[in-house]
């Protein structure tokens, strides 16, 4: 998951002031964290608008700065790049970091926290100015644009086997491009709908344990139509409309794969049309438009507070909203697959995850901070502070919410037994995520899904079209 | 006399014809400009004829004039051109009239006149940011958004709730009216200086004449504030054709284009889907639209000069 924010209070301004720490933060202890995360949406990419060449200088600026020697001898030493998740994700990477250079006495890693509202344009500003560090992590997805663009070097040979060995299917999945494996993460990401099980009692809705018994999606609207009724405003479902950007993407997409549309043609990725303007894709789409415009069933969110506040039943969103809303609804909430459009249900998977870049000058260094960082200890610290689903199959069983019975085990179930659909894989991602993104949000504003879709379809296929099918460019050589 | 003492004469009187001093004082602001405009416009130029991609291992290739007849055939850009237009042409009257109203207000004797202008001053030094933020919860949807309230309680409950920012046809006069709020106290300020600077002696000898207080208005406090006003027009202008970041928190261009700019389709083209070809192409109409503008209102200024 790219967007994660929304989770502090509605009214939280310090992203206003997060504009003036454009400027990579230098960490080297735990003690001094970034600012908290963004409450509403955005925030950086509107003040890295303003100032994109600016931009492009400080990250030159910075990248000098963090050239300078330190005091660790002979160590070989680092660059690491990590998004500035929420706070205590920040503090436990911090914390991971300053035990392994504790340890390894000839390996040092300086880390880099990035403000995670631009961090694509600011990966892409750094690859420009040759800035790039040893060691960056990406939102899943982007990997393929960074492979092709050349930046990053595969991983099979740095990391040790048991590692590679230990990880779940999807996280190998996200990982492999091109017949190599490139990239790994501390953690997977989960989507479904939480729900509150009493509401869905009283209307005597069926609740399905596991993603083979999702609701269809007509049952679904029954459900919705029947919880209106009870309800004092009519609006029963969250679309946590109010994350936008990647969250778009991450959470709607699978509902199109779902009912035999997508994003684009797979496995191919040479065109969008016909499939993201197909009528399976457009029949999606309208269904999320009469949700929202004629239906009035969703509640717009912007307290994101819908769930947590009791005004809904159910929230469609991904693993990180469990902790607060079972602090909320104790025994009451229940974890339920996302409604199956046609073919079964499907839901999102891929999450931050950590690449070797090609000018890392100790690759073998990189490797064995991946495989730290992959031990079941660290992947277990890591997912208790951010709640994602643990990586790797033996953190997996040792954790009280992802082992089988655990109240979150729907989610392992998920993506171990083919339901979730990673988003395209190619290096086009960037492009149909944004494309997709304005599209979504023109038809819950009212526009026609067919057209809507057309005109995202034209591009996407034009834009793969003007990079020639994005062809292996290495392999030419 | 001796030789030295007449050259140097000689050296100091060319030094100081003014065909030769005049360009070398020039030489600081002429480099400045060729620096910081000619050379990254003529760069922009260069790079809208090929299909440079940020980042991308394909060679850059020549493409003549594909990327400009793209964005011409691009429902996204035309619908910005139209719309950064008419938020310059609707901004610049209203705004500046507005402030004017604000200045004569503010510039009468009354109580309290500081605090007055530091609050009507305030959103000025306000960064664009949070303003859009704050006033995307003012516009936040539903019957408990601050709006909508408002508007509940004033029409006594018969103008139902409205959600500005994703109602196409809401959403850009929307925009206009946090801008506005956020701006007019700048032209605020600069016309209320224009106002004090205006001696006290003209309307004395315009009451003698027993001019009335609009007469007086048309007829002193208008011609001599023309250049305040010239300067705030122009000054608001600029501004408006740069909207952007009001649009990037609030809206994202939507719904449907309805608040796309040309400010907003160039971030986007070149940091979402790292065309900078095809941006830069953005970036030379933009000027050329820029530079219609100006050379209109300066137009309109000189004949003004020529009535007075």
């Amino acid at each position: 998951m790219r967007r994660v924010e929304g989770q502090e209070l509605p009214l939280d301004f310090s992203p206003l002031f997060q504009h003036i720490s454009h400027m990579p933060v230098r960490l080297t202890t735990a003690k001094t964290a970034p600012r908290s995360l963004i409450a509403i949406s955005d925030f950086l990419s509107i003040t890295f608008g303003i100032t994109p060449c600016a931009l492009l200088v400080i990250l030159a600026l910075a990248g000098c700065g963090s050239e300078s020697p330190s005091d660790a001898g002979d160590a070989a030493t680092l660059s690491a790049w990590a998004h500035a998740g929420r706070q205590a994700e920040r503090e436990t990477l911090a914390a991971q970091v300053a035990r392994f250079n504790q340890t390894n006495s000839d390996i040092r890693i300086d880390l880099t926290f990035i403000p995670e509202g631009a961090y694509n344009s600011q990966v892409q500003a750094a690859a420009l100015a040759g800035d790039l560090p040893d060691l960056l992590e990406f939102d899943g997805p982007f990997l393929y644009n960074y492979v092709w663009q050349n930046q990053l070097r595969p991983i099979r040979g740095l990391i040790s086997p048991e590692t590679y060995d230990s990880l779940i299917p999807s996280m190998i999945e996200q990982g492999t491009y091109n017949g190599d494996f490139w990239s790994v993460g501390q953690f997977d990401s989960g989507l479904g709908l939480f729900a509150d099980r009493s509401k869905l009692e009283a209307v005597g809705a069926r609740i399905p344990t596991h993603p083979s018994e999702a609701w269809t999606v007509e049952e679904f609207e029954e459900i919705l139509a029947k919880l209106a009724e009870r309800d004092p405003d009519g609006q029963v479902l969250d679309l946590k409309l109010n994350y936008r950007g990647e969250w778009y993407t991450y959470a709607f997409s699978p509902a199109l794969v779902s009912a035999g549309g997508g994003l684009i043609a797979r496995p191919e990725y040479g065109t969008a049309e016909g499939v993201l303007d197909g009528p399976e894709s457009i029949g999606v789409m309208s269904r999320f438009q009469r949700w929202v415009e004629e239906a009035h069933f969703v509640d717009p969110n912007v307290d994101d507070n819908a769930f947590a506040g009791g005004r809904v039943a159910l929230s469609w969103v991904g693993h990180w909203e469990y902790d607060r809303y079972r602090e909320t609804l104790g025994d009451n909430l229940v974890l339920l697959p996302l409604p199956d459009f046609g073919g079964g249900s499907r839901t999102g998977q891929g999450s931050w995850s950590w690449g070797v870049t090609r000018t890392c000058p100790h690759p073998e260094a990189a490797g064995a901070f991946l495989d730290f960082l992959l031990r079941d200890r660290q992947v277990l610290e890591m997912v208790a502070a951010n709640g994602a689903v643990p990586a790797t199959r033996g953190a997996i069983e040792q954790s009280d919410h992802y082992a089988e019975g655990k109240p979150l085990n729907l989610y392992v179930a998920q993506l171990t037994g083919g339901f979730a659909v990673p988003r395209p894989r190619t290096p086009a991602y960037p492009v149909i995520t944004t494309v997709f993104q304005g599209t979504f949000n023109d038809i819950l504003d009212g526009a026609d899904p067919r057209r809507a879709l057309e005109r995202a379809a034209r591009e996407i296929t034009r834009d793969i079209a003007d990079n020639r099918g994005y062809p292996d460019v290495e392999a030419e050589r | 006399m001796t030789q030295p003492p007449s050259q140097r004469h000689r050296f100091r009187r060319r030094f100081n014809r003014p065909a030769f001093a005049g360009p070398v004082m020039a030489v600081p602001g002429v480099l400045g400009l060729l620096l910081f405009i000619a050379i990254p416009f003529l760069t922009a130029v260069a790079l809208s004829f090929t299909n440079l991609r940020m980042g991308s291992p394909l060679p850059t290739e020549f493409v003549g004039l594909q990327q400009y007849q793209r964005i011409f055939a691009d429902e996204g850009f035309r619908r910005a051109l139209i719309n950064t237009v008419l938020f310059a042409a609707v901004m610049v009257p209203v705004q500046t009239v507005l402030a004017l109203s604000l200045a004569l207000l503010l510039n009468q004797e009354l109580k309290g006149k500081a605090f007055f202008r530091t609050v009507f001053f305030m959103p000025v030094v306000f960064p664009m940011a949070l303003v859009a933020v704050i006033w995307e919860l003012i516009y936040a949807p539903g019957p408990n958004g601050i709006l909508n309230s408002f508007l509940d309680l004033v029409s006594f409950g018969t103008l139902g709730p409205v959600d500005v920012l994703h109602d196409p046809a809401l959403a850009l006069p929307g925009i206009m009216l946090l801008s506005l709020w956020q701006g007019v106290g700048f032209q605020m300020v600069v016309l209320l200086a224009g106002l004090q600077s205006i001696p006290g002696v003209l309307y004395e000898a315009a009451a003698v004449d027993r001019a009335g207080k609009i007469q007086q208005f048309l007829h002193i406090t208008l011609p001599q504030l023309r250049n305040a006003l010239i300067f705030t027009a122009l000054v608001t202008t600029i501004l408006a054709f740069r909207v952007y970041a009001q649009v990037e928190i609030t809206t994202r261009g939507g719904p449907v284009d309805a608040t796309t700019t040309v400010m907003y389709e160039t971030v986007r083209t070149v940091f979402d889907r790292q065309q900078v070809g095809q941006a830069s192409a953005m970036t030379v109409v933009f000027f050329f639209m820029v530079l219609a503008v100006t050379l209109i209102q300066r137009a309109l200024v000189k004949q003004e000069r020529e009535i007075a």
